[in-house]
């Protein structure tokens, strides 16, 4: 069942978002509160000779200046399975822009003139950015006690792929690459911490509250009980505050002066805190000449950057989510996380699977072409679906790419475009994405039933403006039988909130949904039951399994449930400039049961704009170490006149649970360009983003070999 | 703080005092949409601001046309130049190129002096303003001159403006019927991007459609608006053919050397450059043709 989406009433919060009105973390202000300023590591590598905090000293307004040096006993070290990242460099310098002292003063002005007035002397070491070329046996090692630039890899085998391969009667061997990008959230990383006594209170620009929170008490020595988290309203994430990044320094720095202390990046420095996995995938195909893909071998190196972040895990998602939404009996995935000398790499909308999305649906329209076969035709050959066997040995249900496919087709045609001009082409392209969500993971939630027929929904779930907490009030209305403007959804506040994982890899209203609709029937219940108000219940929700349950060959229940999504398109080269332009744009995914209509379509829609960016134009650059486009003059983010016309579907089911749509279009839409613009104009480009520069160079390399 | 004063005199006059006054302390500031940028990242500091908001002199303010040109005052916001009707008229390459620069927000406080001032090699008037063959009027302690604005750019944000001049305005020569001008702005990554290349085109026809007037300025390949006088005076007499047009542009594109940046490298932009004065000359064809 397709249900078209068309309407579009108004999210709660849109209109103080756009006012800039709506309360967020960069908002706050604490009696006697100071700024801090990071100073940062102009080498990629270096080993840190001295600091002269002198002249930065001397400006009116300063308070202190921080250094590893300056601190008693080692410096506080975080990060997720591995804590490698210092909150200061202590000798080691392992990427341009890393933290290497705080300045703490009256106001911002003051902390960033004192700032810039630090003079540092690095002795600069030899640096690798590329992480193919980090795995070479001369290369120079981020952590020398590794005694190697590999951080994690992951195996999956399935079948015998090598074999399959070897007697498959077509192989197809291609490579291709993502750049690093940025997240650039509208609302740059902000944090205000303050102690008192043993006690941390941080208010922070987040996605993961509690994770935050055991990732300063870890890297602190304070029991968790010792630290409370509070996240407002986010001004746009992607992932990029998933993990915990700026909230050790603002913590650093307030324990230093004993007063509250607040950091706000700028922007060169948000660029400068986590990139997306810039990834080099090499995928071979093994078709029979009916089309059937009988194996598939790839291999994934992941650019970690210099710390270990969550790229340890998030490799492991990376193997899980290779093979693509295709029923392939022979499969091998190695999945590879290498540290090297550039920004730590994160989570980043989509992770783990844009790249490699790129890889699958790209080489899918190569296949169709070689053997004459129609690209959906060949989907739909090797197509999961119920009761077909996943990579990972988990025999799949609930699957629904044939209405997927078929709701993008008919909804990118009921768009209307001008019709094309001389000089230019026009294509059409689809691809499909499947997508793992975060295993195992968990969601509380408390819910108080006040005397007067209200509630208060007290959830760690975080506001990004997707609507999180409309769906989870909504829900809970639902369950408990009254209108949704009964339910007061408050902002996370771990010393109310209970645990949950994180508000991403589309989970939310799944997992934090579940936990609320069980809190509410338990409410329900008991006031059927005739307990009188006031009181309170706590909802529960969980999955088991995930990446550490898989064995050795990446065999087991690697996901809860399974993402399903896809993106058709028309685009419009212009044949004497290379320049792409999306004119028409349709997404789809499965919800299972569609919460919001609205707000899937604002997903599904924003994924694609979203996505519009690495697909065409984003790219962060390093030169000599340096990323040279650290502002939004130099990296290219669309506009408003680069979206398409678009429309949205959503896939439901009778019957079905609640699936999160927070990224169903963004890896598909990549591929599904790249497929477009080879209909169009013949040529296939395997290195994002699709600058008109090189889809101009493949234009005349075609012609060249036509005339030859 | 950021800097320490800002002064709002009410005359260019005294604006110019000002600014001989305060030496390497004080710096013009117009809408403020680059100094401000460039003084928060540290590429300018000042203690002193001198702004132009409160500027009364009629010659700094509004769009008006003589008998032959278009006077535009410096204060004019490029919204308003864009939108102005005697510019969309007149002059419609001009109007285009303003209303190309940044975005709305940028251009509802951005003046077109200010942003010749600036002298950015990737903006888009100052292209149009050098085909236009417009006068730059500049006024200063010693007194009030005019630059051709070809003559005014000399570098990457360099210009032959002195210490303690301003510009006042502009005076752009009208064209007779039959002159078209083009504005083509080419942006290789998103649509509000500063542009891979910025070609502006002036072109008279005679009433047997040969050219009878042609200046082709290309902007944003280069520090400064390049024009190449020898390849238009060979084009002058010549049919205004599509033929022609490619013969100009790729000479265009042989002659200039351009840079290279994340939004082309020299080669790209060499082509880019063909084809794009090609498609500006096609385009000031049309609209002279009318």
């Amino acid at each position: 069942m397709t249900s078209t989406l068309s309407e579009t009433p108004r999210t709660p919060d849109a209109h103080d978002r756009v006012l800039g009105t709506l309360p967020m973390a960069v908002h706050v202000r604490l009696p006697g509160m100071l700024h801090a300023t990071v100073v940062r590591s102009p080498a990629a590598h270096g080993q840190l000779r001295g600091i002269d905090a002198t002249a930065a000293r001397a400006v009116p307004g300063v308070v202190a200046v921080l250094t590893a040096a300056d601190l008693d006993g080692a410096v506080p070290v975080f990060g997720e399975a591995t804590a490698d990242q210092p909150v200061l460099a202590d000798g080691r310098v392992r990427y341009a822009g890393e933290p290497v002292a705080l300045v703490v003063a009256e106001d911002e002005f003051a902390a960033s003139e004192a700032a810039a007035a630090v003079e540092l002397d690095v002795q600069v070491l030899p640096h690798i950015t590329d992480a193919h070329r980090a795995l070479d046996p001369d290369a120079p090692l981020v952590h020398p006690a590794a005694g190697t630039n590999v951080l994690r890899t992951w195996t999956l085998r399935h079948g015998d792929a090598e074999a399959a391969l070897a007697r498959a009667e077509k192989v197809y061997d291609d490579v291709y690459e993502s750049p690093p990008a940025s997240h650039v959230p509208m609302e740059p990383h902000v944090a205000v911490a303050a102690w008192e006594d043993d006690e941390l209170q941080v208010w922070t620009s987040t996605q993961s509250p509690h994770a935050v929170r055991e990732t300063l008490a870890a890297a602190f020595a304070l029991p968790a009980e010792r630290v409370r988290v509070h996240a407002l309203n986010v001004g746009g994430a992607y992932g990029s505050k998933v993990v915990t990044t700026i909230e050790p320094l603002a913590a650093l720095a307030a324990r230093h002066v004993g007063r509250p202390v607040r950091l706000r990046l700028d922007r060169a420095e948000v660029f400068h805190t986590l990139s997306k996995h810039a990834a080099r995938v090499r995928i071979r195909t093994g078709v029979r000449g009916d089309g059937r893909i009988v194996a598939r071998v790839i291999d994934v190196v992941w650019n970690a950057g210099a710390y270990a972040t969550n790229s340890e895990s998030a490799a492991g998602y990376g193997m899980v989510r290779a093979p693509g939404p295709y029923d392939v009996p022979n499969v091998a995935v190695t999945s590879t996380a290498v540290y090297t000398h550039t920004v730590p790499s994160g989570p980043f909308r989509g992770a783990m699977t844009s790249q490699l999305c790129w890889a699958y649906e790209s080489q899918m329209d190569d296949i169709a072409a070689d053997l004459g076969i129609d690209p959906v035709r060949l989907r739909e050959l090797n197509l999961l679906r119920d009761g077909g066997v996943y990579p990972t040995g988990e025999v799949m249900h609930d699957l629904h790419y044939d209405e997927v496919l078929s709701g993008l087709q008919s909804e990118l045609e009921s768009i209307d475009v001008a019709p094309v001009q001389p000089g230019h082409a026009r294509g059409r392209g689809v691809a499909l994405m499947i997508k793992s969500t975060l295993t195992p993971s968990r969601s509380e939630c408390r819910l108080r039933v006040a005397a007067d027929g209200t509630y208060e929904l007290f959830t760690a779930s975080v506001e990004i403006g997707q609507g999180a907490h409309a769906t989870l009030r909504d829900l809970a209305a639902a369950e408990l039988g009254v209108a949704p403007d009964r339910v007061v959804v408050r902002h996370p506040d771990t010393a109310c909130a209970p645990y949950d994982s994180m508000t991403a890899s589309s989970r939310t209203t799944f997992a934090m949904g579940s936990a609320v609709r069980d809190a509410a029937r338990q409410a329900r219940r008991r006031l059927d039951d005739g307990k009188q108000p006031p009181f309170e219940v706590t909802g529960t929700w969980g999955s088991t399994g995930g990446l550490g349950s898989l064995d050795e060959h990446g065999q087991g229940t690697a996901s809860t449930h399974w993402h399903q999504g896809g993106v058709a398109v028309e685009v419009d080269v212009d044949l004497e400039t290379g320049r792409i332009t999306v004119v028409r744009a349709a997404g789809a995914c499965y919800t299972g049961r569609t919460v919001s209509p609205i707000r899937v379509a604002h997903q599904n829609e924003g994924g694609m704009i979203f996505a519009l960016g690495p697909a065409l134009f984003e790219e962060l650059v390093y030169r000599d170490g340096q990323i040279t486009n650290p502002n939004l003059s130099d990296y290219s983010l669309p506009s408003f006149r680069d979206v398409p016309r678009m429309r949205s579907a959503a896939v439901e089911a009778p019957g079905a649970d609640v699936h999160g749509a927070g990224e169903m279009t963004v890896p598909p839409m990549a591929p599904a360009i790249g497929n477009a613009i080879r209909a169009a104009c013949g040529v296939r480009l395997r290195r994002l983003p699709m600058h008109p520069e090189r889809v101009l160079r493949a234009i005349i390399e075609r012609d060249e070999e036509r005339s030859e | 703080m950021i800097v320490d004063d800002i002064r709002q005199p009410t005359s260019l006059r005294a604006a110019g005092q000002l600014l001989d006054e305060l030496g390497d302390d004080g710096r013009v500031v117009a809408g403020g949409t680059a100094v401000i940028l460039m003084i928060r990242q540290r590429l300018l500091s000042t203690s002193t601001l001198v702004s132009l908001a409160r500027v009364t002199d009629a010659r700094y303010r509004g769009i008006d046309a003589r008998e032959a040109h278009l006077r535009i005052g410096g204060g004019e916001r490029l919204a308003d130049v864009a939108a102005h009707p005697a510019v969309r008229r007149l002059l419609p390459a001009l109007g285009t190129a303003c209303a190309s620069v940044g975005n709305v927000r940028i251009r509802n406080r951005a003046t077109i002096a200010g942003n010749v001032a600036e002298a950015d090699y990737s903006s888009d008037p100052p292209a149009v303003l050098v085909a236009l063959d417009a006068q730059v009027d500049v006024t200063g302690p010693d007194g009030d001159r005019r630059i051709p604005a070809s003559e005014l750019f000399l570098g990457y944000y360099e210009t032959a403006l002195q210490d303690s001049e301003v510009i006042a305005g502009f005076e752009v020569p009208l064209l007779p019927s039959g002159v078209g001008t083009a504005y083509v702005r080419y942006t290789s990554r998103a649509s509000e991007d500063r542009p891979c290349v910025g070609v502006a085109a002036v072109l008279g026809v005679t009433p047997g459609g040969r050219i009878e007037h042609i200046r082709v300025a290309v902007g944003a390949v280069a520090d400064t608006p390049r024009m190449l006088p020898a390849v238009l005076a060979d084009a002058t007499g010549r049919p205004a053919s599509p033929e022609v047009f490619a013969d100009v542009a790729n000479a265009y594109a042989q002659q200039l050397d351009p840079l290279d940046d994340e939004r082309g490298s020299a080669w790209y932009r060499t082509r880019m450059i063909e084809v794009h004065v090609r498609r500006a000359l096609a385009e000031a064809h049309r609209r002279a043709a009318r």
